[in-house]
């Protein structure tokens, strides 16, 4: 009997072990975008398939949460096997060597070379540290004005002839586009997509001759008259400016897509139009939308459109080697499929192939974003991009909301970006 | 010595039962706030970042030198006493009035205690994305006091003003806790004796006398409790001020110093400063208490 009970625990011990070295589940975090769940869910059945005893829990959190839960999961040792965020809010992860390089072989490449040879030159740059790669990139966006014709013609305006060219333009336009009851908006023409400081407005700056960061990467907020010139332009913009727009109105991208009469343009990227297909099919099919390039001021010194952004694809480094290689693996798999991406959740995925291909180039104005993104260059990102980004909206702030003069917030901006820079 | 063993042992069965009953709440205690604060603490004294593997370096009292010196964290000091002093002030006498009148009612008391009472039971993340709402240009904020004030067409820049945002955060902090602390005074008010108010109204005592050498003095004990709950709500408050600025709202009026300690750790991930600030926050509401405590005690009256 006691022989007996002894093998019956030997053999169930032994089918537990053999089971779990033979399941392996993959975590990945994502963002939400209900067209990428659709297709995502299915390239998970059938990976799954593929790979008998491999499970992939796929979670999704709003694109304004997902950073702190990545953030706080990999500061307890606890984070996904796979993630994305946009590459400002990644790069502190590769920085602090929390991810596991490329494995080539896994994602089914025969070198790494063969890698870089796929996507479109510098791409991959950014997740590039110390000679690994440490990315794949999911999309790759960059941004033009949407232009919703009904709301020119509604104003007087042509919009085909009308729509601002340079950003002296887009403040005459807009003024003309506003319907205001005394100084509320009921209507604004344009307004910026606030939280995001680094991708649209360090553009403005640079066309008028000034930079972030030095070549060098010493000194912060080069060219004060360039700094002095936007934050005054955004003064300028405000409540107590123009009235044309606030941070505190609801985010013109979202109401653009209901074609309300509320807004007549928005700034953001090629997925939008699969977003306005998504909330307004009517809409959408009118042809009473447009998309124009990013404005530059009239005295620019620099034709620099509004920068673009990656979403990388990355990998755990505390993850076991197996989980790591079977999550390159479905990474890889995920993204051999770039024309679907495109088609159904309209992001770019920039490889050689798709970039060239007819899919990409039939897409309605994917020509307007393919020349901006010639004249732009990837968004600043460092360690300490996400700070520096907040300290720019401080400034912003301070000029269009709390009636604090533009030569006192370049002060403060300059001197909070250089302790920044200072500290590493 | 053969008296008091008796006596001793009964003593000591009494106090073991008793050091039975309060162990749960000891480790508890032990596990989830002594252990935070000494651990917070340590983690003060290093400059250790968030994502990093690295071992942290000891810097010592680095991080509170630092932040000594920081004009923003004597801004977030500033922000934070503003909304203290703000909220807590009207949050205490209205709770109070409101309770007094609640008690005078002699019909629609429990109808009334739900209703203040009902804010409470919001979450504070729901309770200000109803305040944005309303806060928005286009908002009943702006229609409702227009409408009041006959001003078609002004904006009160609700979220878009510096002196307007603090003043929008306390008004919705007063709103979501008035009735908690209004509940807390009937509780006190129901407690004080009727003998006492029919003495002195056959002394010939109004109701203002009534209110003011009866009711003010024995509800101090209530008051006490009040005053430090609420102003220690008050100086952790954080959802109110987190969303306003994602919704829009400029951060400098309203950075209070937990909101600061959130953007310190997760946005700059300099979780060794951000603990530095956890703990003098905790000191200044350990000060603040201390002191509520010893003038409390300093005009004791009996009746």
């Amino acid at each position: 009997m006691k022989k007996l009970f002894t093998i019956f625990l030997f053999v169930l011990l032994l089918s537990v072990t053999v089971n779990a070295a033979a399941n392996m589940e993959i975590t990945f975090w994502t963002h939400e975008d209900p067209n990428r769940t659709e297709i995502e869910d299915r390239y998970i059945a059938e990976f799954e398939q593929a790979n008998p005893g491999v499970t992939i829990k796929r979670v999704t959190s709003g694109s304004g949460q997902i950073q702190e839960l990545v953030l706080t999961a990999f500061a307890a040792n606890q984070g996904p096997d796979i993630f994305n965020m946009s590459i400002e809010d990644e790069y502190a992860y590769i920085a602090n060597e929390r991810l596991a390089p490329l494995d080539f072989q896994a994602a089914g490449y025969p070198s790494l070379q063969a890698v870089y040879d796929a996507y479109i030159p510098g791409v991959l740059d950014p997740v590039t540290y110390k000679g690994q790669l440490y990315g794949l990139p999911l999309e790759l966006t960059n941004w033009c004005i949407f232009i919703n014709k009904k709301v020119f013609r509604d104003a007087g305006l042509d919009p085909e002839k009308d729509y601002p060219k340079t950003w002296e333009e887009m403040v005459e336009v807009s003024d003309k586009l506003c319907i205001r009851e005394g100084e509320i908006l009921n209507r604004r023409g344009f307004d910026f997509r606030y939280p995001y400081y680094l991708v649209a407005m360090v553009p403005m700056v640079e066309q008028l001759g000034g930079q972030l960061i030095s070549d060098d990467g010493k000194t912060a907020i080069v060219n004060d008259e360039a700094w002095l010139k936007f934050l005054k332009f955004m003064q300028e913009w405000g409540p107590s400016g123009r009235n044309l727009g606030s941070p505190t109105y609801t985010n013109a991208r979202s109401l653009f897509n209901k074609d309300n009469n509320d807004i007549a343009m928005c700034h953001t990227g090629l997925y939008q139009e699969g977003r306005i297909k998504n909330d307004n099919l009517n809409f959408y099919n009118s042809g009473e939308w447009m998309v124009v390039p990013f404005p530059v001021f009239k005295d620019a010194v620099k034709d620099v459109s509004a920068a673009y952004y990656g979403h990388y694809y990355m990998v755990n480094g505390q993850k076991p080697k197996e989980n790591q290689q079977m999550a390159w693996k479905f990474v890889a798999y995920m993204l051999s499929h770039p024309e679907e991406y495109l088609t159904k959740v309209n992001i770019v995925q920039p490889t050689v192939e798709l970039m060239n291909s007819e899919t990409y180039k039939s897409m309605p104005y994917s020509d307007v974003f393919t020349n901006d993104m010639a004249k732009a260059h990837i968004v600043y990102y460092g360690e300490n991009s996400a700070k520096i980004q907040s300290l720019i909206r401080e400034a912003v702030e301070s000029v269009m909301l709390a009636g604090v003069s533009p030569e006192d917030a370049l002060k403060t901006l300059k001197r909070k970006v250089q302790e920044v820079l200072d500290e590493g | 010595m053969s008296r008091r063993t008796p006596g001793y042992s009964i003593e000591r069965k009494k106090s073991r039962w008793g050091w039975i009953f309060v162990t749960p709440t000891l480790i508890f205690f032990l596990l989830f706030s002594f252990y935070p604060i000494f651990n917070a603490f340590y983690t003060s004294l290093f400059n250790k970042k968030l994502l990093s593997l690295k071992p942290p370096a000891f810097i010592g009292l680095g991080n509170y030198s630092y932040l000594l010196k920081s004009p923003d964290f004597w801004d977030s000091i500033r922000a934070t006493l503003v909304f203290t002093l703000g909220t807590f002030t009207p949050l205490l006498i209205f709770s109070l009035i409101f309770a007094i009148f609640i008690m005078s009612r002699k019909r629609f008391q429990n109808f009334f205690q739900i209703a203040y009472y009902s804010p409470a039971v919001l979450s504070s993340v729901v309770a200000a994305v109803i305040w944005l709402l309303i806060f928005d240009p286009r908002g009943l904020g702006n229609q409702w006091l227009n409408l009041m004030m006959n001003t078609p067409g002004i904006d009160h820049k609700w979220l878009a003003n510096s002196v307007m945002v603090q003043m929008s955060t306390m008004l919705v902090y007063f709103w979501k806790y008035v009735g908690y602390f209004t509940i807390i005074f009937i509780v006190g008010l129901a407690s004080i004796p009727q003998s006492i108010y029919e003495a002195a109204k056959i002394d010939g005592a109004n109701d203002w006398k009534n209110f003011w050498y009866i009711t003010l003095p024995l509800l101090k004990p209530t008051t006490i409790l009040v005053s430090i709950i609420s102003m220690l709500q008050c100086l952790r408050t954080f959802s109110t001020q987190y969303l306003f600025t994602q919704g829009g709202a400029p951060l400098a009026p309203i950075n209070v110093i937990t909101l600061n300690i959130y953007h310190t750790a997760i946005r700059d991930h300099q979780i060794g400063r951000a603990s530095a600030m956890s703990i003098i926050l905790f000191v200044i509401m350990m000060l603040f208490t201390w002191v509520q405590f010893k003038s409390s005690r300093a005009d004791e009256i009996s009746y």
